[in-house]
């Protein structure tokens, strides 16, 4: 064996080596969140049971049912729609495992988007994860990206044609889960998912439902809450009871001829009161830093630091951070503002949760407390 | 004598506390019902601004998109100044279209010699380039300024009130608001 034999055959033990270590990397995006259902959850089922051809597909979420067995008002939870937005997953989470339901069902699905949790979004640096001390261990969560795997869903179209509208987005937005609603049965991968979160509001028979999200600190539609018309006195109630908790949240119409998005889809084509709220989350911003799990966490970040100092441009970002233990803080506080405004609204339409950490709790024990 | 001193000086100390509260309470000019909301913007807050009225006791209607021809039978203009770019989308026009609405009403208003309130209500989410323009607008147009202070930190308003010599009232939050919506438009 000469030399360049001797050579070749170390590169190829050196590539294999690679290619081992980035598969292992890869496989185990593939690998479920744990997610430990509460003393609240009376069943666990999955999204395919609204529309089976998302059976054994890696976007088939779990869906966790909450049910008093009282008659009341049916709520349902999105988290994960975009799985680069950590505090709503976190939100769902903490509801699937903390919360009872007293009166009323709750119906949350942490995951929704559940390829999108798979992989992260390509030259942004994300971390593939970050962990929370809860009450027995430390648990790893996945960090995902905005829309489906493009391996569930290839390729993306040049131009994107939401289905029905026929409007016009870029390519990539096909896989935008807040763009593809209503969906269709035969379509994409996300619009199939769609269809079913469609179906699942149908059958259930949903009065309130909620999907969660986080944005960029310099995006004007943040720290907000977006609903469809009919949900605007409802909103705006909550708003005010919030406001004198000195929560600021921002009232935003949904645009009508802006197609696809859950809060105008869910209100146009069902009879559910669709709310959409967003949190401040600066690892998605532009303006960020060293982009690492503990700006997950902590929220921290000395260019919006010092951005949000300067004044020169409008961002919603705290001077101490925007913590995760906020964001949720924030999300939770404001869908029991918006339950009990609907309660208010429609009293024979209860939901009475039990355990539901509130924001001061959550700031103060962080959100690890609130997982088992 | 000594006891006279400690209580002229808690009279004293009791009145100067109170001050601040009084300042707020005392309204600054008197406007009739009933009243037309609008909005400037196409945000929100014309909503939140509805249920303010509806907590004072103001006889009140909203009309986002309102018209020169909806100005009939009211008394009182309030205009809920902030832009939103959702809320255009909702309202399916475009930001210039909506500066002109806002424009031309509030010449209706002059002609038919309403007087007009501004409400800035949404803080700093309703402050910046896209939003000032209609701000400044209804700002200028109004005998009366109600504000919450977030959305004033760089004295926007407060600079529109001094040189326009319009009363502004400035308070921390909406809720803080219904205190002073109704006592300028008591009856």
């Amino acid at each position: 064996m000469n030399r360049h034999h001797i050579m070749a055959v170390a590169l190829l033990v050196a590539v294999a080596l690679v290619c081992t270590l980035a598969a292992r990397e890869f496989v185990s995006m593939y690998r479920p969140d744990e997610i430990i259902p509460g003393p609240g959850v009376k069943t666990v089922g999955a999204l395919s049971k609204y529309l089976g051809n998302l059976i054994g597909t890696s976007s088939d979420a779990s869906v966790y049912y909450l049910d008093s067995g009282k008659p009341g008002a049916t709520v349902l939870v999105l988290g994960g729609t975009h799985p680069n937005e950590p505090a709503g997953f976190m939100t769902a989470v903490v509801l699937t495992e903390h919360v009872t339901v007293l009166e009323g069902k709750l119906i949350v699905i942490p995951q929704v988007c559940a390829s999108g949790f798979t992989c992260t979004d390509p030259l942004e640096g994300y971390p593939q994860s970050y962990s929370v001390q809860s009450k027995s261990k430390v648990r790893t969560f996945r960090f995902g990206s905005r829309g489906s795997n493009p391996i569930a869903e290839w390729p993306d179209p040049l131009v994107f044609l939401q289905y029905p509208s026929g409007q016009q987005l870029s390519g990539n937005e096909t896989r935008n889960l807040n763009r593809s609603y209503p969906g269709r049965s035969e379509g994409t991968v996300t619009e199939r998912i769609a269809y079913a979160v469609m179906q699942l509001i149908d059958r259930e028979k949903v009065d309130y439902a909620f999907d969660l999200h986080e944005a960029a600190p310099e995006i004007p539609i943040i720290n907000a809450i977006v609903t469809h018309e009919k949900g605007k006195d409802i909103a705006a109630s909550a708003l005010f009871t919030l406001e004198t908790e000195n929560l600021q949240f921002a009232l935003e119409m949904s645009p009508v001829n802006f197609h696809g998005l859950s809060h105008r889809e869910w209100g146009d084509r069902s009879s559910v009161f669709p709310f959409l709220m967003e949190t401040s989350n600066p690892i998605q911003g532009r303006l960020r830093g060293k982009t690492e799990e503990a700006l997950i966490l902590q929220g921290t970040d000395e260019k919006y630091k010092e951005a949000a100092h300067l004044g020169t441009m409008r961002i919603t970002y705290e001077l101490t951070g925007e913590p995760l233990a906020r964001r949720v803080g924030r999300h939770l506080r404001g869908f029991q503002a918006i339950l009990n405004a609907s309660m208010e609204a429609a009293p024979e339409k209860r939901i009475v949760l039990q355990g539901l950490p509130t924001y001061e709790q959550m700031l103060e024990r962080g959100v690890g407390a609130y997982l088992k | 004598m000594k006891q006279r001193v400690v209580l002229l000086s808690s009279l004293i100390f009791f009145m100067i506390a109170l001050l601040p509260g009084l300042a707020l309470s005392q309204p600054k000019a008197k406007f009739e019902q009933p009243v037309l909301i609008t909005s400037a913007g196409q945000s929100a807050d014309v909503t939140i601004a509805g249920m303010l009225f509806k907590k004072a006791n103001v006889q009140a209607k909203a009309i986002a998109l309102a018209k020169a021809t909806d100005l009939d039978g009211v008394k009182t203009l309030v205009v809920v100044a902030g832009f939103s770019s959702k809320g255009l989308g909702a309202a399916g026009i475009s930001r210039e279209q909506e500066l002109a609405r806002v424009k031309s009403l509030l010449a209706a208003a002059q002609e038919k010699k309403l007087k007009v309130v501004m409400l800035h209500i949404g803080g700093k989410a309703r402050r910046g380039n896209q939003s000032d323009d209609f701000n400044k607008m209804a700002a200028e147009a109004s005998s009366y300024l109600l504000v919450v202070k977030q959305g004033d930190e760089d004295q926007f308003f407060s600079k529109i009130a001094a040189e326009k010599k319009i009363p502004i009232d400035l308070v921390d939050k909406i809720a803080d608001a219904v205190q002073p919506v109704g006592n300028a438009f008591a009856k």
